[in-house]
């Protein structure tokens, strides 16, 4: 089989206009390491690459009202940004620490890892619960779409044939934020379940604002708001948060992969979410 | 200081041998666990791509194995497992070889398939072999099977009788994969009739034989040369690569390569998964009485070593104790998964899991300390073992006491878990070694002995060098070319540095014998040191090595025994290897999560003849038992390999690794090996420990949804 | 297709197909040092530095190299304190991993020139052995930061 073509565009506009004219015969390649999992076995051929390294202005980390991920900055780069770590974004900064190797975080990307869909992933988990969004840009323009609406299912996204994702926009986060891996087995592997939370807590240890999310237990983040509204308005309690744990055990749907069943899956979420809450009362 | 190739990466393994003009191989197999293969189209393939199949081998003998010949080169008129091979090709260059394979059509009948090894004896079992032969050391009594061991002893069943508490239970022990970090990897070229194999094995004389049987020709026509192996861990034993490759050679006329993928190796050779069912009978104040073991073996497609893995885990299953009435009914059974074969540890592994959790059930139910009732039956210098030798040298108790130690059992055994053993070491096995001056008066080595990453060569220059009283600078070891080196059983069994040592001093008395011989003198009035040869008391007669050259030295070394297949009695090993391994961990009741806190092996090392050497063969053994206790396990669903990568399927990693402790029991003059000894205990230890802290798991690996499940509070 | 890189300070043409990785480049060119086990960027064993960053080359498809400054282990230098104290320690068994421990211990120094154990632990994480030699390995890199104190 002939090689594909390799294209390294200069701009973002060339880059979405020679998506838009090969189309689902070519593959952007960010940071590359799924991409080149997919290739290396066959699992893709495409015809052409759009590699975006030499795109300017997709490697920006921005902080202001929100904070602003380029598309190609790498996991390292969030890790080790004394900026994040300092600005109340630290979590965004302490998730994408936590993903696989040192390797891979050199060279995995912010839109890489959004537009794979992964599901045993960690950044999609925690972006979902502090409200993020994906600015997607094409030949007709840009649109955003809430990261909860652009991950669909298993390496599903949102992404239109001719769109590029330019970047990641994180609103401020309220005070409290923990994200939680667990891992059934090896230091060394993907999560089982992943637990973000997200609140907002007063002066007077009452819960403002609550959100949930669980991860890497099936094709996409869940969340389930009517489930933390017990909690609001009140100080989070044990009770309430095993009742909230028990509510997501119940209706989240879980899958069995080799890192453990469905059903452990299910009891792991129950635990492992309250435990999360009890952080927050603490 | 010039660094080591391997760590400059300059090393080269089994993978990186080339030869010009070689072509690469790549292997078509079946995507059905059991199919006829109605036809074969070769005809889209490139015509410069060499394919083999059936027909390009129809002339050879038509199968191979190490003790069943079932295997073809690639498959007739049948596949067996998935991943079976059902063709192959050579091409120039991997991606064309990896093209061609595509081209091939293969026309396939599905057929029922089976994988469970009882359901594999059912009467409705398809059956896998028919008409093939059983060699005559082998006992397979029912439909499926390729061996049965039995053994009894005492009154064997009937002894049960004498037991004031019977506790029995079932246990069972997961597939694995060996997980060497290089492939398997041969190249083989034919010259001038000769076939030459360069390829990463543990077993270069068997292959010898094998592949000599499987051409039709005779052992010298075929030359093995090792290529040292970036890890092996049995799974480079025996025929794997070799007959296709040099088949393909045959065919393409030109060498040919053959690498295995990730994804390959976990369809080619595995670790038997296996099933127990034990009852031991024990008088009240913890005698052992009586044992019986109910075993069946799932040795996959073919049989490989299989029989022999059933055999020693047979026994293994027995433990280290006395116990006068011992019933063993192990059974070696063809299914329709993968092969297995060959793994570190060698069938104690799941063996001593099986004796080690049925040794904790009967000290719970007896209400004695583990440790206690251990110490009250294992076997000491004098005592019998079921297979009727006699121990000598026993230093179970002592490994088992240091073992303890290491985790305070004395001050409370909270979370605790100990485990000891035997593990036979092949027997009858033989090993031939010579020495030879070279023209620069060094004294060249020549062992078959193989390196798969023990580095062995350190410990045959230590021996060599202490033998003949010089300097190991001096020793250099020659290549491991079946031409030029003498039989060797095989690198397994932790055997080699046991058995070399023994052969080494043999080889160096000879070579003093012919170097007092030049001088005409008794070989105790020969003086040897690094600045030459002379005779005691006449400084003037000496010689430089140099004036000696071609001078060589033999030596032999045999262990004799052997087990009669239809009792089990008489020599099961030589020597036994002996270990205990001692575990403290903490489980999160919650979420079945388990660390180790604290472990330790103590190996009954003998005479070390290479201290880093040890030191990394037990700590390597250690390791690889944390992999085999917590995360190893294949996964097939309907015959397929569901987790064939290393994301899915995990081996420790360092932060899986706790700051374990060992004690290498020294003493004596033999050199004991240490390659696999901690292996089988440190499972056995781990998950009696975790059953201490209220989770009795049975089954290997201990997953954290088991313990979850076997948790004693609801 | 021919890609301009540096490896080892040297400049070197690699040929590769644009859908063929660095890892397969690499050695096509010679350098064995740098090898497969999983194909899957987990195990290390196709560790190269890229500009001193650990990378896996087995997940990078060639031409996005294009004009990197790659490190192998061919490149060690006789005196090199990473690789003596390896080699002191005897913390290797087989070797098939050890460049890659190698070049990762050296980015590790090079960021943290005085590691705890944790960070040296969770550093070399990513770098599997099967051979077990992680004792070993551990010890050799405390030596190393050691040696640098002073």
């Amino acid at each position: 089989m002939e090689e594909p073509d390799w294209h390294s565009p200069a701009t973002i506009e060339e880059a979405v206009a020679l998506k838009a004219r090969l189309g689902d015969t070519a593959t952007f390649l960010a940071g590359g390491t799924f991409t080149a999992i997919l290739v290396a076995n066959g699992l893709i051929r495409p015809h052409a690459f759009i590699h975006l390294a030499r795109v300017p202005g997709l490697d920006r980390i921005e902080i202001g009202d929100d904070l602003r991920l380029g598309a190609m900055v790498t996991h390292r780069r969030v890790e080790g940004s004394s900026e994040i770590r300092q600005s109340s974004w630290a979590s965004v900064a302490n998730c994408f620490a936590q993903v696989a190797s040192p390797r891979i975080r050199n060279q995995a990307t912010v839109g890489g890892v959004l537009c794979d869909a992964d599901y045993a992933s960690d950044p999609p988990t925690l972006l979902v619960a502090l409200g993020a969004r994906v600015r997607l840009r094409s030949p007709s323009g840009e649109r955003e779409v809430m990261l909860s609406d652009f991950i669909q299912g298993h390496y599903e996204t949102a992404l239109g044939a001719d769109e590029l994702l330019v970047d990641l926009v994180v609103p401020r986060p309220p005070r409290h934020v923990t994200y939680v891996k667990f891992r059934s087995r090896s230091s060394e592997d993907r999560p089982c379940v992943g637990v973000a939370v997200a609140a907002e807590v007063d002066g007077a240890r009452r819960c403002q604002s609550l959100r949930v999310v669980v991860g890497a237990v099936s094709g996409r983040p869940q969340e389930f708001p009517r489930a933390c509204a017990i909690a609001l308005g009140d100080r989070i309690t044990i009770e309430v948060a095993t009742e909230i744990g028990h509510q997501y055990s119940e209706l989240a749907s879980t899958l069995s992969d080799m890192r453990g069943s469905a059903a452990y899956r299910k009891r792991l979420i129950a635990v492992l979410v309250r435990r999360s809450l009890e952080t927050l009362a603490a | 200081m010039t660094l080591d190739p391997r760590i400059t990466g300059r090393f080269e393994y089994g993978q990186d041998q080339q030869v010009e003009g070689m072509l690469h191989a790549r292997i078509l197999r079946s995507p059905h666990a059991h199919a006829k293969v109605l036809s074969i189209n070769t005809s889209e393939v490139p015509q410069h791509v060499v394919t083999l199949t059936r027909d390009d081998v129809a002339d050879l003998e038509p199968l191979y194995g190490p003790m069943v010949k079932d295997q073809p080169i690639v498959a007739r008129d049948r596949v067996l497992h998935v991943g079976d091979a059902v063709a192959a090709v050579a091409a120039g260059t991997p991606r064309e070889a990896e093209e061609a394979i595509a081209l091939i059509e293969v026309e396939y009948e599905e057929m029922p398939a089976v994988f469970d090894p009882v359901d594999a004896t059912g009467d409705a079992a398809p059956l896998l072999h028919d008409g093939i032969e059983i060699p005559a050391e082998l006992r397979p009594d029912g439909r499926n099977m390729c061996h049965r061991f039995r053994l009894q002893s005492g009154l064997g069943q009937d002894g049960f009788e004498r037991a004031d508490v019977v506790v029995e239970d079932t246990f069972a022990v997961a597939a694995a994969a060996h997980v060497a970090m290089e492939p398997h990897a041969t190249l083989a070229y034919w010259e001038a009739g000769r076939l030459h194999v360069i390829t990463g094995t543990q077993t270069p004389f068997n292959v010898r034989r094998d592949l000599a049987a499987l051409f039709r020709l005779s052992e010298e026509m075929i030359r093995i040369v090792v290529a040292p192996m970036g890890g092996s861990f049995g799974a480079k034993t025996f025929m794997r690569l070799e007959p296709v490759a040099a088949a393909l050679a045959r065919k393409a006329r030109r060498p040919v390569r053959a690498v295995l993928t990730r994804a390959e190796e976990f369809i080619t050779i595995n670790r038997h998964p296996a099933r127990f069912h034990i009852r031991l009978g024990a008088t009240r104040d913890g005698t052992f009485v009586a044992k019986s073991v109910d075993a069946w073996w799932n040795t996959g497609a073919y049989a490989d070593c299989g029989p022999s893995v059933c055999t020693k885990g047979g026994y293994a299953a027995i433990g280290p104790y006395r116990i006068p009435n011992v019933n063993v009914d192990s059974r070696c059974v063809y299914t329709h998964l993968p092969p297995a074969g060959a793994f570190r540890g060698y069938a104690a592994t799941q063996g001593v899991w099986a004796s080690e959790r049925m040794t904790d059930l009967m000290a719970d139910r007896l209400g004695i300390d583990p440790l206690t009732l251990r110490l009250r039956n294992l076997l000491r210098n004098g005592d019998s073992f079921a297979t009727g030798e006699v121990m000598h040298d026993a230093r179970f108790a002592d490994c088992l006491r240091k073992a303890a130690e290491a985790v305070d059992w004395g001050g409370g055994r909270k979370n605790k878990g100990l485990a000891v053993m035997l593990k036979g070491m092949q027997t009858p096995s033989r090993t031939g070694v010579a020495l030879e001056i070279n023209a620069g008066g060094h004294i060249v080595l020549r062992s078959a002995t193989t390196d798969m990453g023990q580095r062995p060569e350190t410990a045959q220059r230590n021996l060599a060098a202490e033998a003949l009283g010089l300097s190991p600078d001096l020793v250099t070891v020659g290549s491991n070319d079946t031409d030029l080196v003498p039989f060797d059983t095989r690198t397994t069994s932790s055997r080699s540095t046991f058995m070399m040592s023994n052969a080494i001093r043999e080889a160096a008395n000879d070579l003093r014998r012919k170097i007092a011989q030049r001088f005409e003198v008794a070989p105790e009035d020969l003086v040897l040191s690094d600045e030459g040869a002379g005779v005691a008391g006449s400084p003037d007669l000496r010689r430089p090595l140099t004036d000696l050259t071609g001078l060589r030295g033999d030596g032999t070394f045999v262990t004799p025994g052997g087990l009669d297949p239809d009792t089990g009695q008489g020599i099961a090993s030589s020597h036994w290897h002996q270990a205990a391994a001692s575990a403290e961990v903490s489980v999160d009741p919650e979420t079945g999560v388990t660390s180790i806190t604290r472990l330790h092996t103590a190996v009954y090392a003998g005479s070390v003849v290479d201290r880093p050497g040890a030191e990394l063969q037990n700590e390597g053994s250690t390791i690889f038992g944390i992999g085999t206790a917590r995360f190893e396990g294949i996964v097939f669903e309907d015959g397929q390999v569901t987790n064939g990568n290393l994301s899915d399927y995990e081996i420790p990693s360092i932060l899986d690794v706790p700051d374990f402790t060992y004690d290498l029991l020294e003493g004596g003059e033999h050199s004991h090996g240490l390659g696999e000894m901690a292996v089988p205990v440190v499972p056995a230890a781990i998950g009696n420990a975790v059953a201490a802290a209220g989770h009795p798991v049975r089954n290997l690996p201990i997953t954290a949804e088991s313990v979850l499940d076997a948790s004693l509070v609801r | 297709m021919k890609i301009p890189v540096r490896v080892n300070e040297q400049p070197v043409e690699l040929e590769s197909r644009t859908d063929e990785t660095l890892l397969t480049a690499l050695r096509r060119a010679g350098f064995r040092s740098v090898r497969l086990t999983c194909g899957i960027g987990v195990c290390g064993a196709c560790t190269v530095l890229i500009d001193g960053a650990p990378i896996s080359s087995c997940l990078v498809l060639t031409p996005a190299a294009v004009g990197a400054g790659i490190t192998t282990t061919e490149g060690l230098q006789d005196g090199d304190r990473i690789a003596s104290a390896f080699q002191e320690l005897s913390a290797f068994q087989c070797g098939y991993c050890t460049p890659g421990f190698v070049l990762t211990t050296r980015a590790l120094l090079l960021e943290h020139p005085d590691p705890t154990d944790d960070e040296i632990s969770h550093a070399l994480a990513g770098n599997l052995c099967r051979c077990g030699s992680y004792l070993k390995i551990k010890q050799a890199v405390r030596r190393v930061a050691e040696s640098m104190r002073h």
